[in-house]
């Protein structure tokens, strides 16, 4: 009996006795989210090398010498001429941005607002709005690409600015956009200023991340390759908010029912076609396009197309 | 300490002493010729062993896991390369290229989860692993909301689809590669060690051989008798197991090094494929950036280097016709490439897209296709020459260890018995 206690004893000491500690975890088993390539945090604001002329008005283009010429027979030796001999127009346009210049995912095709008016220019030239060769192009390649003459032309939700205007001329104000900021539709930011110490998306190159890192309120400008790279990161909760022009934004909202723009305009934001320095003649033509665009009510129903109801056209402006 | 000093002495005396008589040293002798023949029996068992182990490794599991690894790369590339055509082709996706994506990633999920079950053989490989393991559902959960959006006719699908192949190309693809070099490295490891010349085994053999040899020179000075029956008996048993294990190794090493070759192929014919996957994505999305992808075009160019490279190498070791059919197709392809990049530079995408996509005979696509195939199938024909190779290793090594030690008893007990004939004289 004593045998059988004392066996009895040493088996529920043997049971109860540690157990030499094991399980190891398992390990890798955080997530890493995925980012969109390229994404970066800004540490410091994107540099402003130049600094612009005080006198500078950045709407203020170069005013057409007369009528435009009929398609097809561009005056010899000028820019257009050049381009017509090549068969197609060399455009440097978006394949991102929602209603502006996307690439129609059922089609493959590119279209927009933007994409219309190259259409435009390609028609004057022409008298077909095909005869068209687009690149495209990143926020961030606009100039260079410009610079290197690789296009004739962009059009490219390209805010007009003096700094720019020392690299590349630009057309008539074709658009007034204004920069405003996008956020999830349950959240509680009522614009950029209450955006302090929160991640902030733009693309690399832009005027818009410009703005976003020299902004009162001191958001965290996250800089992204292409503007639906944005999106994608709201969607991903990556980023609190996208600041940039109400025109792109309203692409945003229109592909996510669960966003909203919210704020006023804290920037204005004038497009331009964009041309190389030395094509003045190439602006000169496309501003007297401009002019016919907005007289005969082509402008107002492209605008009508992608954006809605049409304001009154921008008021062109010329430095002669 | 003196009482045990003396008992030491004492053993020692006994032993001298019977040393010094000749039935004494009969004895010893006969005592040192079936240690040694047991102890050499036991050590040549012992080398024959780690070699049959080696194989078996080998066969059981470098060679599989090289595989599952090889499928792991491969199949990640090709999902991401036909998920970038498939965006490509615009609206939705054909059956063909969705199909391709679906069994390349229940492809890779399978051969993942081959690869993991020996984690605890690569400790190495956890951290490649786990990144593997961990993001394959990412990335498939990306791909799914970008067709998601594409159906919807929003753009930020292409924004999505962009993230996947960057998840891809940043982080999975490394890893798979790391993955395949490490498990490639071990196969051609295991081979090594299973094709090591057997200078163990002929160095103990001829051991044995010579202090038999040197037993009886001892026996036939001592007893006047030029033939020792048991110890004869011996060193031929000794001979025939040395003779037996040489020429099983020699095969094994002989197997072992067409293997290396086979190995090789194999490795050189699935570094092209994958190159031939890369080259493919890169054309794709070169289409996709529209007039700024110019890096993918420099990827392609440099993918194409080195597809032609390998092809050129695997030409030398394999002349078999689907590798001779490989070369011309990835020519064929070249050439469409050529016309792809010709078309879209001077402005006309839809011609380049064509080319690139569409089922004509003389387009990318069907020249890729081929070219694959042709891989697929010189891939099957020398992985199966190197498994075939591994077996007949194998084979050969097939009842060599009993053999070694049932014929290590014998001469022990051969030797044993002749010197005990002679023992009895003493008597």
């Amino acid at each position: 009996m004593r045998r059988l206690l004392a066996v009895l004893a040493l088996v529920v000491t043997a049971a109860c006795a540690p157990v030499p500690s094991g399980a190891p975890p398992i390990g890798g088993g955080s997530p890493v989210p995925p980012r969109p390539a390229e994404a970066a945090e800004l540490t410091e604001p994107p540099s402003t090398a130049d600094v612009p002329p005080a006198s500078c008005d950045p709407t203020a283009s170069l005013r057409p010498t007369g009528p435009l010429p009929p398609p097809g027979q561009m005056p010899a030796g000028s820019t257009m001429a050049e381009i017509q001999a090549r068969g197609r127009l060399i455009a440097g346009v978006d394949q991102n941005t929602y209603l502006m210049g996307f690439r129609n995912p059922v089609s493959g095709e590119l279209e927009g607002f933007d994409v219309d008016l190259v259409r435009e220019v390609a028609r004057a030239i022409f008298g077909d709005p095909g005869a068209i060769q687009f690149k495209v192009v990143t926020s961030e390649q606009r100039v260079p690409t410009l610079e290197r003459h690789e296009v004739d032309i962009v059009v490219r939700t390209m805010t007009a600015t003096c700094e720019r205007w020392q690299k590349v001329n630009f057309s008539t104000v074709y658009l007034q956009a204004g920069q405003r900021v996008l956020v999830p539709s349950n959240s509680d930011v009522t614009g950029i200023e209450s955006l302090g110490g929160k991640r902030v998306c733009a693309t690399k190159g832009s005027s818009s991340l410009a703005n976003v890192a020299t902004a009162a309120s001191r958001p965290v400008p996250v800089s992204v390759a292409h503007w639906t790279d944005c999106l994608v990161m709201l969607q991903q909760g990556q980023v609190e908010a996208i600041s940039t022009d109400d025109t792109i934004l309203a692409g945003f909202a229109a592909q996510d029912p669960y966003t909203k723009v919210v704020g006023p305009q804290f920037a204005a934001e004038p497009y331009g076609m964009a041309f190389p320095k030395a094509d003045e003649d190439f602006v000169r033509f496309v501003n007297a396009l401009l002019e016919r665009l907005r007289a005969d009510g082509t402008w107002a129903r492209i605008h009508q197309r992608w954006l809605g109801d049409p304001p009154a056209p921008p008021v062109a402006a010329y430095r002669d | 300490m003196l009482v045990e000093a003396q008992r030491n002495r004492g053993a020692l005396r006994r032993v001298t002493g019977l040393a010094r008589s000749t039935p004494g040293r009969l004895s010893l002798l006969a005592l040192l010729l079936m240690v040694m023949s047991l102890l050499v029996g036991a050590a040549t068992a012992t080398s024959v062993q780690r070699r049959s182990d080696a194989l078996e490794a080998l066969a059981d599991r470098s060679e599989p896991l090289a595989f599952a690894a090889q499928e792991v790369y491969r199949a990640m590339a090709d999902a991401d390369a036909t998920a970038s055509s498939a965006f490509l082709s615009g609206g939705v996706e054909s059956a063909t290229l969705r199909g391709r994506y679906e069994a390349d990633v229940a492809k890779a999920a399978a051969a993942l989860s081959a690869a993991t079950g020996e984690i605890t053989r690569s400790p190495e490989l956890t951290e490649a692993l786990s990144t593997l393991s961990g993001q394959l559902p990412v990335y498939t959960g990306l791909v799914e909301t970008a067709r998601a959006h594409n159906r919807q006719g929003n753009p930020v699908g292409a924004a999505y689809l962009r993230e996947a192949s960057a998840l891809m190309q940043t982080r999975m693809l490394p890893a798979a590669r790391e993955l395949y070099g490490v498990e490639t490295g071990k196969v051609v490891r295991d081979l090594e060690d299973a094709g090591s010349l057997p200078w163990p085994e002929l160095l103990l053999g001829l051991l044995a051989l010579v202090v038999l040899v040197l037993a009886q020179r001892y026996l036939t000075r001592r007893t006047n008798r030029v033939l020792n029956p048991g110890l004869v008996v011996a060193t031929a048993l000794t001979a025939i197991s040395l003779l037996w294990v040489l020429a099983a190794s020699l095969l094994v090493v002989y197997n072992a090094s067409a293997s290396k070759n086979e190995a090789t192929l194999v490795d050189l014919l699935a570094r092209a494929r994958i190159a031939t996957l890369t080259a493919r994505g890169d054309e794709t999305l070169t289409l996709v950036a529209r007039g700024s992808g110019a890096t993918y075009e420099a990827e392609y160019v440099e993918a194409d280097k080195v597809l032609d490279d390998l092809l050129g190498r695997v030409r030398v070791v394999d002349g078999a016709p689907p590798v001779a059919e490989a070369v011309e197709h990835h020519g064929r392809w070249q050439e469409a490439h050529r016309k792809v990049r010709e078309a879209d530079d001077a402005g006309d995408f839809t011609a380049a897209v064509a080319l690139a996509l569409g089922q004509d005979a003389r387009g990318a696509a069907t020249a890729f296709d081929a070219l694959d195939s042709d891989l697929v199938e010189a891939i099957g024909t020398a992985r199966a020459e190197l498994t075939g190779a591994i077996g007949r290793a194998r084979a050969g090594l097939g009842g060599v260890v009993p053999a070694v030690v049932v014929l290590a008893l014998l001469a022990a007990a051969a030797s044993a018995f002749g010197l005990w004939q002679r023992l009895k004289e003493y008597r």
